[in-house]
């Protein structure tokens, strides 16, 4: 599903270049659930902006469900990451003024799909998440691990190929975060490939696969023993 | 477009920044109804010229005879012209088809008598055509007829005033008036709107006058009124004909201007016009420069709410947004702003207008008002400042990365 051979990625801060991302290459399968890694700063945000074509790499070759990702005008990016891609970001980044509703149906928007048909398929994601009874309530009046729910749901309302999610647990408590980490299980049980940048360790056994990021390259890469959130939710 | 989810994001923003909205489209609904409010005024002075000129016919002419400036012919410069009864059957044999109607005018003052009231009148001795050429209104009784110049009868047309001046409550028509001790009978009284003076003025036949003033055949002026179905060109070029074959006629050099005027109202209005223009010219300047401050301070709002919703910019492009969609809607946002700011200052205007106008009625200045063009001309302008307005902001909109979105800073 996803590939990348040998990508790097530097910041220029003024006559200083920050060598970030030093050859990382891996290969991810579809259905997969796979944790990455890292001590803060150790660029686990920036694999993950490059994966979601929101930053692009300075070198290397990526590949997404075999289309080779290379040179995309801004346009084309929009595409693709509408087509290919769902976000789970840490602090939600819900619309305030939209409705829970509305704020899943929003990738549906910029699908093109007609009005009722997307108010009909965010319900069932929102469905999905269990928050079925707070369509009409606006971000505000929801908690956070809610929010992070209607998020989840956004992302998945597009059908992506890929979930790409940086520190969803990240602004909640622990319970929160198992009952977040549930879903995100159970999602992927339905066969959906999802990354998790994560710096939690319990986080991150809840994954199927941990691949750990230290100075700019892959030092490990394991497949490990699934944990299921639910025994703890 | 017409699409909920912009609507939405639209309404949302002019929400939650009401003050700053408010401000801003002030300044757009400002200008707008200084524009129109200008367009207005100049409106009202055309309405005032033209009201002013339309005591007499649109397509009169006046030929006026001078004094000569330069030597022609055989004759030294400073000579008088004087124009005879022969000048104006000449006139109307030479341009059958382009004249309408053609009267002379000879000037004369009477002091006029009637019982023990006295006044001192200008006459304007003419023929019947007269009355079309100069646009008379009679009120009671006739105007002078062809029978009245052919027997040189001693009849009078008297205006308003003076019927008020001498007769007091008394019917005029059929009294004896005495001019100059001659007695004249009363066969009309006329009116003018718009002007007293006119009012003040006697009619009298044209021949009648001749023989008072010694037997003589002299006019002072001929006036005449030209083809109605004639354009402005058509107008001009046989006024033209018409001063060249009377220059010619009187031998006098066709350059000489002093010699003999020929004015035609045609070229009076369309000087009118353009001086109009020239002033409806200047308010829409005036009016653009107003707007200009308006949009600068839209363009300046959007930008800074574009600022402050970067990171739903952000959002939305990681979730497929177009840079294009995200320039529309600003552009629309824009848009919306300024049409309906400038709307409210067009409906302010407007009701000021149509309140204050119609009470406005000098001789200058006359129902000040706002047209239909006048309001398709300020949408399409109030559009395309919108579309001004937010044509930075909208970039800078469409420039914002996402990666920002990411970035929980
Ligand atoms: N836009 C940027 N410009 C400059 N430096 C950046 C930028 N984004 C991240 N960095 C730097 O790159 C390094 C990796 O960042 P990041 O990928 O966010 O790490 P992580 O997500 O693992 O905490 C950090 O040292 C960070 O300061
Ligand atoms: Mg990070």
């Amino acid at each position: 599903m996803i590939e990348i051979k040998d990508l790097h990625k530097s910041y220029k801060m003024g006559s200083n270049s920050l060598h970030v991302l030093k050859g990382i290459n891996f290969k991810v399968e579809e259905g997969e659930l796979v944790a990455i890694m890292g001590s803060s700063g150790s660029g686990k945000s920036t694999l993950l902006n490059i994966l979601g074509m929101l930053d692009s790499a300075d070198s290397g070759e990526y590949t997404l469900d075999g289309v080779p990702i290379k040179n995309l005008s801004e346009t084309k990016a929009a595409q693709y990451r509408n087509k290919f891609l769902g976000f789970i970001f840490q602090s939600f980044n819900l619309i305030n003024y939209k409705s829970a509703l509305e704020n899943v149906a929003l990738p549906l928007y910029y699908q093109k799909v007609p009005r009722k048909e997307r108010q009909e398929k965010a319900m069932k994601y929102l469905e999905r998440v269990g928050l079925k009874p707070w369509a009409d309530h606006l971000p505000s009046e929801l908690s956070g691990g809610q929010k992070q729910r209607v998020a989840i749901a956004r992302a998945m309302a597009g059908e992506p190929k890929v979930l790409l999610a940086d520190e969803p647990t990240g602004a909640l408590d622990s319970k929160t975060s198992y009952e977040v980490m549930d879903l995100i299980q159970k999602i992927n049980d339905d066969g959906n490939t999802i990354l998790v940048v994560t710096h939690e360790e319990d986080i991150a056994h809840m994954c199927k696969r941990i691949v750990h990021l230290k100075d700019g390259v892959i030092v490990e890469d394991k497949k490990i023993e699934q944990v299921r959130a639910e025994q703890y939710v | 477009m017409f699409d909920r989810d912009i609507w939405q994001e639209i309404f949302n923003t002019l929400k939650t920044n009401k003050l700053r909205t408010f401000l801003t489209g002030f300044s757009v609904g400002w200008a707008i109804f200084i524009l129109v409010m200008l367009l207005a005024s100049v409106n009202g002075m055309q309405n005032g010229f033209v009201s002013q000129f339309n005591d007499d016919a649109t397509n009169s002419i006046f030929v006026r005879p001078g004094t000569t400036s330069k030597a022609y012919g055989g004759f030294e410069a400073g000579r008088r012209i004087q124009l005879k009864n022969e000048d104006l059957e000449y006139i109307k044999q030479s341009f059958p088809n382009d004249i309408e109607y053609i009267s002379a005018r000879y000037y004369a003052n009477a002091t006029a008598r009637y019982k023990s009231e006295t006044g001192s009148y200008s006459v304007h001795a003419t023929h019947p055509d007269h009355q079309a050429i100069e646009k008379t209104l009679v009120v009671a009784g006739r105007y002078i007829n062809e029978a009245d110049v052919i027997n040189k009868a001693k009849v009078a047309v008297i205006g308003r005033k003076v019927a008020e001046d001498l007769f007091k409550n008394e019917d005029p028509l059929g009294k004896f008036v005495e001019f100059n001790g001659l007695p004249f009978r009363v066969i009309g009284v006329f009116t003018d709107d718009g002007d007293d003076n006119a009012e003040r003025r006697v009619y009298a036949p044209v021949s009648t006058y001749q023989r008072i003033y010694g037997n003589t055949n002299d006019i002072n002026i001929i006036a005449l009124t030209y083809n109605p179905t004639y354009d402005l060109t058509k107008a001009l070029e046989f006024s033209e004909r018409l001063e060249i074959l009377m220059k010619r006629r009187h031998k006098i050099d066709p350059d000489d201007q002093a010699g003999l005027y020929v004015w035609n109202y045609a070229e009076a209005f369309d000087n009118i016009s353009s001086f109009t223009a020239v002033l409806k010219g200047i308010g829409i300047g005036v009016g653009f420069l107003i707007l200009i401050a308006g949009i600068v301070g839209i363009g300046n709002i959007m930008v800074f709410t574009i600022k402050e919703r970067t990171k739903e910019i952000g959002v939305r492009k990681a979730l497929g947004a177009r840079p294009r969609q995200i320039v529309n809607l600003v552009l629309l946002e824009s848009v919306f702003i300024t049409a309906i700011s400038g709307f409210v200052g067009l409906l302010f205007a407007w009701v000021i207008l149509a309140a204050v106008g119609p009470m406005i009625q000098t001789p200058a200045f006359s129902n000040p008002s706002v047209n239909l063009s006048t309001v398709v001309t300020a949408t399409i302008i109030l559009i395309i400042a919108g579309v001004l307005a937010g044509l930075l902001p909208a970039m800078k909109a469409a420039n914002v990365k996402p990666i920002v979105a990411l970035s929980d800073k």
